[in-house]
């Protein structure tokens, strides 16, 4: 070999080394991104902008819909919320024993749940309905709940072969600690609807710091 | 023995009529035609519903609680057939079977209605928070996690190998 081509080899290795050497780097730099930052995924949140009126009580409700007429009970059979592609099948709910809303099992994720003893969705009252924003494998039904908006849908599937749809009046975001339990569950003088999930904050030493509540009421039926 | 049995028999029907009681307004299944809610007041409305019936349409009778017959017809959303009717504000509390005719096969469904003088639902609500969430979206995205791994794995190929290089005395 002369000593020109031993050159050529020798510069060739070089290269060969310094383009290794670079896409090592960038991988290394890929991984540590990749492994530490940036993993987590918060459910969305509502804004202040999404909180009931409190300037002038029930306006933001006038503006969204007029009321529908109550419906008679009876049992609800499935929820759908389109702006947050939820269509979730119902189970029963009853209360845990220091008196809170129970909630649908841990392993059925997409499963939402109402409270049986309470109103039932579209008849004159409060009708509660609450799901998992996550389980321990990862978010649940109710996940996007925090990005409803104002004047949306919720449409609910009942057993007597109706629909009861009701309009968004508010979405608020509630410390578990100062939990305001007349306006979340307390009566109403027209059908309402409460939907429910945790958020409001987390961390892994204590969980979630609360709940987000949608407030919604009675515009119609099919 | 005979008044052993007869006290036996009085127990097990004790026993029953409490399980009738207490049983929660969610019952009322026995026979195929679900009432909701199964404990009403008089004046009060009801709502049944079954899936025994083909084609979801069917004939309800109510008279024994005084109200007669109601129309069930197919539900928009599933294969059921549903209906309602009213109890009388007259009406005394007690058990009563509501009882519905599938028009196709004439297959006849039943089920208790209880009218009671005290509401029986929405006497309390919930208190407090409720516990939907444990975290679990917070955790690292296995897909993530994996192009992680990989990622760190060629970086380490990639030094090994240059390492080697140096060890041999190639060179860089």
């Amino acid at each position: 070999m002369s000593r020109a081509q031993e050159a050529q080899v020798r510069s060739d290795r070089r290269m060969g080394d310094v383009a290794i050497a670079a896409a090592s780097v960038l991988a290394l730099g890929c991984a540590v991104l990749l492994l530490a930052g940036g993993a987590e995924h918060p459910p969305p949140q509502p804004s202040a902008a999404q909180a009931a009126r409190t300037d002038a009580p029930g306006a933001g409700a006038r503006a969204a819909g007029t009321a529908a007429r109550a419906l008679p009970p009876s049992p609800p059979d499935r929820i759908r919320i389109p702006a947050i592609r939820v269509d979730a099948p119902l189970t029963g709910l009853g209360l845990t024993s220091s008196g809170s809303l129970d909630v649908p099992p841990a392993g059925r994720p997409d499963l939402a749940g109402w409270y049986e003893s309470g109103t039932t969705p579209g008849e004159t009252g409060t009708a509660i309905v609450a799901g998992h924003v996550d389980n321990a494998d990862g978010p649940a039904v109710f996940y996007r709940l925090g990005a409803v908006r104002k004047g949306g849908t919720i449409e609910v599937d009942r057993r007597d072969g109706g629909t009861a749809v009701f309009t968004v009046d508010a979405v608020e975001v509630y410390d578990a600690k100062d939990f305001p339990d007349e306006k979340v569950y307390g009566p109403a003088a027209r059908p309402e609807l409460r939907v429910i999930t945790c958020g409001g904050g987390y961390s892994r030493a204590t969980g979630y710091r609360g709940n987000v509540v949608v407030f919604a009421h009675l515009t119609g039926s099919r | 023995m005979r008044r052993t049995a007869r006290l036996l028999t009085g127990a097990a029907l004790a026993a029953g009529a409490v399980g009738l009681v207490v049983t929660p307004a969610y019952g009322g299944d026995s026979g195929g035609l679900e009432v909701f809610p199964s404990s009403v007041e008089p004046g009060g409305e009801v709502t049944v519903h079954t899936e025994f019936c083909p084609r979801g349409a069917a004939a309800g009778d109510a008279s024994a609680v005084g109200t007669g017959s109601f129309t069930l017809a197919p539900s928009t959303h599933d294969e059921q057939a549903a209906g309602r009717f009213r109890v009388p504000p007259s009406a005394q509390p007690g058990t009563y079977e509501i009882v519905a005719t599938c028009a196709e096969g004439g297959k006849r469904v039943a089920g208790d209605l209880v009218v009671t003088l005290t509401a029986p639902r929405g006497q309390t609500h919930p208190r407090g928070s409720v516990k939907t969430g444990v975290g679990g979206a917070f955790g690292h995205d296995p897909v993530r996690t994996a192009a992680g791994v990989t990622a760190l794995a060629v970086a380490a190929a990639g030094g090994t190998w240059l390492l080697h290089r140096r060890a041999r005395g190639d060179g860089i």
